[in-house]
């Protein structure tokens, strides 16, 4: 893409801009803002992926690979503001999905160990478990609250702390899991997804871009999957006290 | 002298307070299976001590001891699974009457006991389709269920907090008929939370009476209702009978 065209790409902020303006929406500096962090971050991140593929150091990968993982487990550690404990938690289920998922892709010889493969994939599994785990979290905050009742009578009738939970679990993964199910049966129909559509511009073969389409989607699954069941095993004692009672107050 | 249960000095602070008690320094024994009745005004603190012995709650102080041993001994779910707490309000669990009737038996891992529940359900006079999602119980329905739904874990102490409220009288003399039944046959112990002085009268064997941060009585009913010893205890009585005669 010629330099100059990203300029013109400016062009497309300008219409929120007047839309705000003239509405008195009040959304100018929000825009402005928006839009200069998204292009410095994608830029400063397109000179470093273009360095650590050049240097193709595994050092330097495994830096990048930090930083994502510390970047999405803060940014859904804030559905769950003020449940001790809660990063480590989410940091091992991302973690162990994203170790999994590479691991399986990797092993079934679909993609190759290299940082051109590893880090786009990485970025966009632990994304997704990070919406999942964001999305769990939330969720099981609300649906504990309102289904004190019942965790309570399981309790009374002699369930352990986990038996109590676990009917409330099942509908928050259930929950959580939703959307990326939902992206999945509206693929190709609705929207035609980053990865193909930037494939089919790169020059690739629309049918080849699909078929990295369909398994990116597939180890998305499995990732969301995973990060939502290992954040359950790891979360669902933190709404007890040590001495087994169903926490009084929403954490 | 073994004992079923002990309440030894428990304290609990009225909730956000700091200082201020629903009661403390409170101690208690049962000794024998008996049906007791916990008596009191309300916001005495009467079902929260119920939830503190049934372990689903805390107390701020004290120690709670069944068979001679203290909770410590006991995981929660042991000790659940023979003090069951049955609330005021009966929640249904997701699913049908027999989804409710086998939770315990599914909990437990152990078989369950159809000709018992079968029985229970006949007792008092709960005749449901089996299959009918539970949710759709009226509310005197939805009270005997999980009363059963608790009978079917054959607990040894029975803590039933105003479990006859929603029920009609019919009803309730039947729901009593089969807890007395089940006191003298298998020594089940049970302490009632109830707001129906008639309902003590009739069949409790002891009183204990809560006010002023204290189980101000612990009586039989005999002496409780005809000769109660504290001031307290007569304003209550009287407040009642007033209540009813209005």
């Amino acid at each position: 893409m010629a330099s100059l065209t990203i300029w013109f790409s400016a062009l497309f902020i300008i219409i929120p801009l007047l839309f705000s303006a003239r509405q008195k929406l009040a959304l100018e500096k929000e825009i402005a803002v928006s839009a200069l962090r998204c292009a410095i971050q994608l830029f400063l991140i397109g000179y470093v992926l273009q360095y650590i593929f050049a240097s193709n150091h595994p050092v330097l990968i495994a830096l990048l690979l930090l930083m994502m993982l510390l970047v999405a487990t803060w940014n859904a550690a804030r559905r769950g503001a003020g449940i001790p404990g809660i990063h480590w938690r989410i940091a091992s289920a991302m973690i162990f999905s994203e170790l999994v998922t590479m691991s399986l892709l990797i092993g079934t010889g679909s993609i190759k160990l290299t940082p051109q493969y590893l880090v786009p994939l990485s970025g966009m599994i632990l994304g997704n478990a990070m919406v999942v785990s964001g999305l769990f979290l939330s969720q099981l905050k609300r649906e504990v609250n309102s289904s004190r009742g019942e965790i309570e009578t399981l309790l009374s009738l002699g369930a352990t702390r986990r038996q109590a939970i676990q009917p409330v679990i099942k509908r928050v993964i259930k929950a959580s899991m939703i959307p990326t199910f939902d992206t999945m049966k509206t693929m190709g129909l609705v929207q035609l997804p980053g990865t193909m559509t930037g494939m089919i511009i790169a020059g690739a073969s629309p049918v080849d871009a699909v078929k990295y389409q369909i398994m990116i989607m597939f180890s998305l699954a499995a990732a969301a999957t995973l990060s939502a069941m290992v954040l359950a095993l790891l979360c669902y004692s933190l709404w007890y006290t040590p001495e087994g009672y169903l926490r009084e107050q929403e954490q | 002298m073994s004992m079923l249960l002990q309440l030894k000095q428990l304290a609990k602070k009225r909730p956000g307070s700091t200082d201020s008690y629903l009661f403390r320094n409170l101690s208690a024994a049962v000794a024998e299976p008996q049906i007791i009745h916990l008596l009191g005004f309300s916001g005495q603190g009467k079902s929260t001590l119920l939830r503190i012995i049934a372990r689903l709650s805390g107390a701020d102080a004290g120690e709670l001891y069944l068979f001679d041993q203290p909770m410590a001994a006991y995981s929660p779910e042991e000790w659940r699974s023979t003090v069951c707490y049955v609330a005021q309000q009966p929640i249904m669990l997701p699913g049908s009457v027999e989804d409710n009737l086998r939770i315990a038996s599914h909990l437990q891992q152990i078989p369950f006991d159809r000709d018992y529940a079968r029985q229970l359900m006949e007792r008092m006079e709960l005749h449901l389709d089996w299959s009918k999602a539970a949710a759709q119980l009226s509310g005197g329905e939805k009270q005997r269920l999980a009363l059963i739904r608790a009978l079917l874990l054959r607990p040894r102490i029975l803590l039933l907090d105003e479990v006859t409220s929603a029920l009609d009288i019919h009803s309730q003399h039947a729901v009593e008929q089969v807890l007395l039944e089940l006191q003298r046959s298998e020594g089940t112990a049970q302490i009632w939370v109830t707001h129906q002085l008639e309902q003590a009268r009739r069949i409790s064997q002891r009183i204990w009476f809560l006010a002023e941060e204290q189980l101000l009585e612990d009586s039989s009913p005999q002496a409780f209702f005809h000769s109660p010893r504290t001031e307290e205890a007569r304003r209550f009585l009287q407040t009642s009978l007033e209540k009813v005669t209005n």
